[in-house]
């Protein structure tokens, strides 16, 4: 007879939650509202769940993901562990817990000075307030408008609390359909964490008044959940969404919190399954729609966005590129947040590597342009070949690990963590898959149009990801086509930009619902040539060197 | 060339109206770019953009058909010089001889040799597709007759090799079957206005390109439109070069005097007919005519064929079913992947290096990678669970142990709970594989028992 | 009257490759063309070549083979003399798989043992493939590379061991065949890798596995000519000569099976399976190939004109 199960004491928090049989701890961690990373929504994949337990529990002993020194040391997935009986202590480790977010909120708007015409009617009594949302993957961010005068009031950021049931979309709708409540769950998260934005908005500002209305741009996915339908036939063939466009209803409608329930809510249309609002957004804050000039718009977040067109057509798709940018699929990969490193120099001769780190602490990780640059210089020393192998250059700087060999890029004696930041073949490979899949997206629809990509006149990176990357790394390792660098223009938070333009422009707003029914869904799945294309860019820089050589070789020139 | 995408999206009038079906007009230029819709879809389309997209479309080299029916054979109608292009629709025919002054026992058990030159391959038939009869008697009536019992015997369309009084003789026995006409050089004139008459096709025959310029000239003079071109080579060597120049001249050149179905008679002494007939059906020829009836030499000429008339962009894939690796016993491990060839290879190459023998069981999903399928629903719970229960495993090992590609983990609970297999998840990436296989504890693999 | 045919012409030809030979013996060279297989058009300074297969290890030989090369089975110095001198095989395709642990695990200094002996034994140009098991190979490649006192080629390179093999081969003066997966790009990753250790081009040949008639033949068919239109398009990366086994053919049950009474002949049926393998490759612009069946050297060697 086994007795009944106890409580849960999660550490560091300090919370019990009453244990119930059959419930992994990861469950239990996410009913406690306890912060605990799980990237892949609790599929036992990502071995990132970590947790020390003191009790008795069965299971979550993967060997894959744990050495047996860990498991000894009464270290377990909570994923893929469940109590078995009496009161357990759960600590989560530190590498588990998310981290705090200061990302970035800056977008450049580059479709030309416009007229003041505010989407909204005057507020009763008030100083009518706009609020432009960007609702990301994994990251929420906002900015508040003063809509007599269009001036900026306030900008916040806030996790997307979503996080804890899936970091992938993917996942998330697996979470939403499987789990008994999952999709509520989901939906009420996504809203907690947008109120609480919005009330950080209204707190910061420095002027009070009533909002009046709320402009939001998010992928697909992300705006079923807010609009309060299932995104589940997103995931299965032939990936069509229940809905591209969502007529804008009161906050009240939604369910969100009194701020904003009596403003009007605009969310963004959809382009496709794996397109969503952020990247319509994204395409009116570049301006590309407006020029006779062929343009190429990439989006590097958890997935890759691209669109290829002009102010008379264009054409998009969803690169399926892994988060390899986003700190994801990489060993010490982790977001930009202080502590993560996002430039490397290596040293041809010795190679040792040289770091710059975000908020100039000690280094705990990777960002994504620290792991770009990395891979560029670890290229360019001769340290791994085309294919993403170790050579023999650099060998005393590399040591075994559990994953595999391992370049050193921080000793322990210089890290945060007291461990090694290290970057193993594996990890090369990741970064591979995602630039292959990103690049071979873009050649995917310029092939599929029938255009040379000698006929892209511009090149729009946006994401957060793009306000930081070094482009002559991104060239070394074709991340994108071999276009030359002048062509490129990083716009940084474009989805909120864009959504912060629509709020000052009610044009702006009609110009993206005619870019919804304007704008070509390319399904990369069905795409015979997709494959070659992907496989050509599993390289380094890319199968088609030699364009890659003539395009650095014009930058080092100039 | 072709005209791209955006070639054509910029004939057409731009307004996204949707009255084509499509969502833009840039999806329906695709379409049309990639032929499979034509202009007239397009209501508000330009006249001049009609006229220019016409012509674009019409193929280059004209269609031919001889037979009826379920047995109709199609020559011709071809795009590209290269199957990767796109690929080849209509398969080098095959006609095997029967020559006119047999005997009536001797004709018939020849007939019958000819029907039995059908195999079924890969869930596929594929057989001879003509009789080609060889008026050797000089007799119009022992011809014709020969013709009808050809074609009560066999069921398969003619190719009649006859000079102009035996070849009218069996027309007016067997024209509705639809035969092919193929007279000798001198009877091309009588030939062509019998082929013009009775709308039949014409094999037209005349030495070298050159040759066939005027040949063709003159039978297109008498009427006969259908026709098809016969440079008659000397040699294997010869052979190979007129087919490709008269593809290139059709395909390249749009050279109209000239683009026709070729066809090459490879019996009668012809120096080493298979190795033309292989050559052939690689490189541009239409129909061949052969005289030997041998089953070891029609099984890979047709097999060959069968190869290279498939549709390139189909993905390459290795046949599912379950794969020794090493020497495994009945309790070596149990792996399972999908049926895409890279991702085979792949996974094959580091099951080896593991040094561990094992089952891998190789998954039907149309030749997709382990994510993609799992995305196309094709690599589910359900799929696995009726592989292991199907493909015979359960008789291979004593253990009821499935090693799944980590990328996949989401799919462990359902196996587990259909099939009644443990399941274990592998590493993500298959080049984990030797260090995860190694680490394996043997008592993961002990009989089940019950 | 006069027909323009449209003929295409090419920037780019095709390396020429020297397989050397012993003293008194043939070397074989091959590629240096400009213009597409079989055709005539364009230069082509050498003709294919065909070569047999000598192998170690065990091989349950088909019916029609067992009556011609089963004699000289487990004696390679004997066969290398037998397809060299009497069946008129160019070069010689050395299989070691006889190393390989599944296949009776002959020792390495055994294969290189084989090799020495194999390369006294006849004058012929050899190519050494190894035994298929990555770790044995490791080994048995640099073992190879020194045992041989005359340049061979070493078969074959892969994205996993290239650097092994092409430092052995490199260090002894040897050539290397690069092998990719039926994939064009591949082939041409793997051929930049090997320019970057500073592998001569006039020492690499590729190839691009070969499947059987009837089983994947025809995506050999494709990426050979694909490879073949990129060299002579000025890709110099896959301006290699093609290197054809054409041992899957007699994997296929039609090139063995006795039992089918339908089907003719099995001797003949599997000499015609071989033989329409290699023509299909020749079609598509193969350089060398490799047989198993003693008359098909004479029968590819007839179709394999200039």
């Amino acid at each position: 007879m086994a007795d009944e199960t106890g409580s849960i004491r999660f550490h560091p928090d300090g919370v019990d939650v009453p244990g119930i049989p059959g419930e992994s701890l990861l469950a239990h961690a996410l009913r406690g509202g306890i912060p605990l990373l799980s990237p892949c929504g609790g599929e036992s994949r990502c071995g990132k769940c970590r947790v020390l337990v003191v009790g008795k529990t069965q299971g979550g002993e993967d060997p894959g993901a744990l050495t047996r020194a860990e498991i000894a040391a009464g270290i377990r997935l909570a994923c893929r562990c469940f109590p078995s009986s009496g009161d357990i202590s759960v600590t989560i480790l530190p590498g588990s817990r998310p981290a705090r977010l200061t990302a970035y909120l800056d977008g450049k708007d580059l479709a030309g000075d416009e007229p003041f015409l505010p989407l909204s009617r005057a507020a009763l009594g008030s100083v009518p307030l706009g609020v432009a949302l960007d609702l990301g993957t994994s990251t929420l961010a906002g900015t508040l408008v003063d809509l007599s005068d269009g001036s900026v009031l306030s900008r916040a950021t806030a996790d997307n609390p979503q996080m804890a049931c899936g970091e992938d979309l993917i996942s998330r709708v697996v979470f939403a359909e499987e789990t008994t409540g999952g999709f509520e769950l989901l939906r009420g998260r996504l809203l907690s964490g947008v109120d609480g934005l919005v009330r950080r908005l209204l707190e910061a500002s420095p002027v009070p008044g009533e909002v009046t209305d709320v402009v939001a741009a998010g992928n697909t996915v992300i705006s079923h959940f807010l609009y309060g339908i299932s995104p589940s036939p997103i995931r299965r063939p032939p990936y069509h969404p229940v809905r591209k466009e969502y007529p804008a209803v009161p906050g009240e409608t939604l369910g969100t919190a009194p701020a904003t329930a009596r403003a009007m809510w605009r969310i963004f249309p959809s382009l496709g399954g794996f397109v969503g609002g952020d990247v319509v957004a994204g395409i009116l804050a570049s301006g590309m729609h407006r020029r006779e000039e062929v343009s190429l718009l990439f989006d590097v977040g958890t997935n890759g966005e691209v669109v290829l067109g002009n102010r008379d057509w264009r054409i998009t798709c969803s690169s399926s590129a892994g988060p390899a940018f986003e700190g994801g699929e990489v060993g010490c990969g982790m977001r930009a947040y202080p502590g993560a490193i996002e430039s490397v120099r290596i040293e041809p001769e010795t190679a040792a590597a040289e770091w710059t780190v975000i908020g100039r602490g000690r280094p705990a990780g990777l960002c994504g342009s620290g792991i770009l640059d990395l891979c560029a210089e670890l290229f360019r020393a001769g340290i791994v070949d085309r294919a993403g192998r170790f050579t023999s250059r650099g060998a005393g700087r590399r040591r075994s690990t559990e994953r595999g060999e391992a370049f050193v890029v921080v000793p322990r004696e210089k890290s945060a963590t007291g461990c090694d930041v290290v970057f193993c073949e594996s990890d090369l490979k990741s970064v591979l898959r995602t630039k292959a899949a990103l690049c071979a997206a873009a050649e995917a629809l310029l092939a599929a149009v029938g255009l040379p990509r000698e006929a892209v006149a511009r090149v729009y990176i946006a994401g957060g990801f793009g306000n930081f990357l070094d482009l002559r790394s991104a060239l070394t390792i074709g991340l994108f086509p071999p276009i030359s660098l002048a062509r490129f223009a990083p716009l940084g938070n474009a989805s909120l930009a864009g959504a912060l333009g629509a709020l000052r422009n009610r044009r702006r707003w009609k110009e993206a619902l005619s870019l919804a029914s304007g704008t070509l869904y390319h399904d990369l799945s069905s795409d015979h040539g997709f494959m070659e294309l992907y496989q050509r860019g599993l390289f380094l820089p890319h199968t088609d060197e030699e364009s890659y050589r003539s395009v650095l070789a014009a930058e080092i020139r100039a | 060339m072709a005209l791209t995408a955006i070639d054509i999206y910029k004939l057409l009038p731009k307004t996204n109206c949707r009255e084509c079906g499509q969502s833009t007009c840039l999806a329906f230029a695709m379409q049309i770019a990639a032929g499979k819709a034509s202009i007239d879809l397009c209501p508000p389309a330009s006249d001049e953009a009609r006229e220019k997209l016409s012509a674009a479309a019409a193929p280059p080299l004209p269609k031919v058909t001889i037979g009826t029916g379920e047995r109709e054979v199609v020559l011709g109608d071809e795009t590209v010089l290269f199957r990767h292009e796109k690929t080849f629709y209509h398969p080098t025919a095959i006609a095997v001889s029967i020559r006119d002054d047999a005997s009536d026992e001797e004709f018939a058990s020849r007939l019958a040799a000819i029907r039995r030159l059908s195999f079924e391959r890969v869930g596929q038939r594929i057989s001879v597709d003509l009789v080609a009869l060889r008026c050797a008697s000089g007799n119009a009536d022992r011809y014709a007759r020969a013709a009808v019992a050809a074609l009560a015997a066999t069921g398969l369309p003619l190719v009649l090799l006859a000079p102009a009084g035996p070849l009218a003789a069996a027309v007016e026995a067997a024209a509705p079957s639809r035969p092919l006409l193929a007279p000798p050089p001198e009877d091309l004139a009588p030939a062509a206005k019998l082929a013009a008459e009775r709308k039949l096709p014409l094999q037209v025959r005349a030495r070298g390109i050159e040759g066939l310029t005027v040949a063709l000239a003159a039978a297109r003079a008498a009427g006969a439109l259908s026709l098809v071109a016969d440079p008659s080579p000397e040699t294997p060597r010869e052979a190979v070069s007129f087919a490709t120049n008269l593809r290139r001249l059709a395909i390249l050149s749009r050279n109209r005097d000239l683009a026709y179905p070729s066809a090459f008679d490879l019996g009668g002494g012809f120096p080493d007919p298979f190795l033309a007939a292989a050559l052939l059906v690689a490189k541009y020829g239409s129909l061949l005519v052969l005289d030997s009836a041998d089953p070891a030499d029609l099984l890979p000429l047709l097999t060959l064929r069968q190869n290279l008339f498939t549709d390139p962009q189909r993905p390459i894939q290795v046949e599912p079913g379950v794969y020794p690796i090493g020497a495994p016993s009945e309790s070596s491990p149990v792996l399972i992947t999908t049926n895409f060839s890279l991702t085979y290879f792949t996974v094959r190459g580091d099951v080896e290096a593991a040094k561990v023998p094992a089952h891998l069981l190789i998954a039907d999903v149309d030749g997709m990678s382990v994510l993609t399928a799992w995305a196309a629903g094709k690599f589910t719970g359900e799929s696995i669970s009726k592989m292991l229960a199907g493909c015979g495993i359960g008789e291979k090992v004593t253990h009821r142990t499935l090693i799944l590609p980590g990328m996949v983990a989401r799919l462990s609970g359902r196996i587990e709970e259909l099939s009644g297999w443990r399941v274990l998840v592998g590493p993500q990436e298959s080049s984990a594989l030797p260090s995860y296989l190694r680490r394996l504890p043997p008592a993961a693999f002990l009989p089940v028992h019950g | 009257m006069s027909v323009a045919l449209p003929i295409p012409g090419f920037p780019g030809r095709i390396f020429a490759v020297t397989l050397p030979a012993g003293p008194g013996g043939t070397p074989v060279t091959v590629g240096g063309q400009n213009a597409l297989p079989l055709l005539p058009e364009g230069e082509h300074p050498n003709a294919p070549a065909v070569g047999m297969e000598v192998r170690t290890g065990p091989l349950e030989l088909p019916p029609a083979l067992a009556g011609t090369i089963g004699p000289f089975a487990g004696n390679p110095a004997a066969m290398a003399r037998k397809c060299a001198g009497d069946w008129g095989a160019r070069f010689l395709f050395l299989s070691l798989a006889g190393c390989h642990p599944d296949a009776g695990g002959q020792s390495v200094s055994f294969g290189a043992a084989v090799v020495r002996e194999v390369l006294s034994a006849t004058p012929a140009p050899v190519i050494v493939g190894g035994c298929g098991d990555e770790e044995v190979d490791a080994l048995l490649f640099p073992a190879v590379a020194e045992a041989a006192l005359r340049p061979v080629f070493l078969s074959y390179a892969e994205e996993k061991n290239y650097r092994l093999v092409a430092g052995a081969a490199l260090a002894y003066g040897h050539g290397v065949v690069s092998w990719s997966p039926i994939d064009i790009n591949m082939a041409k990753q793997m051929n930049l890798l090997l320019a970057d250790l500073g592998f001569p081009p006039d020492r690499v040949l590729i190839d691009p596995l070969t499947g059987g008639l009837g089983y994947g033949m025809e995506y050999t068919f494709s990426i050979i000519e694909r490879i073949r239109l990129a060299g002579l398009s000025g890709d110099a990366a896959l301006a290699r000569p093609v290197l054809c086994h054409l041992g899957d053919a007699w994997k296929a049950r039609e090139a063995t099976d006795a039992s089918e009474g339908t089907w003719g002949d099995v001797d003949a049926r599997g000499r015609r399976w071989e033989e329409t393998t290699g023509l299909a490759c020749l079609a598509a612009g193969a350089d060398l190939l490799v047989c198993r069946h003693p008359s098909n050297v004479a029968r590819l060697s007839g179709a394999a004109w200039r």
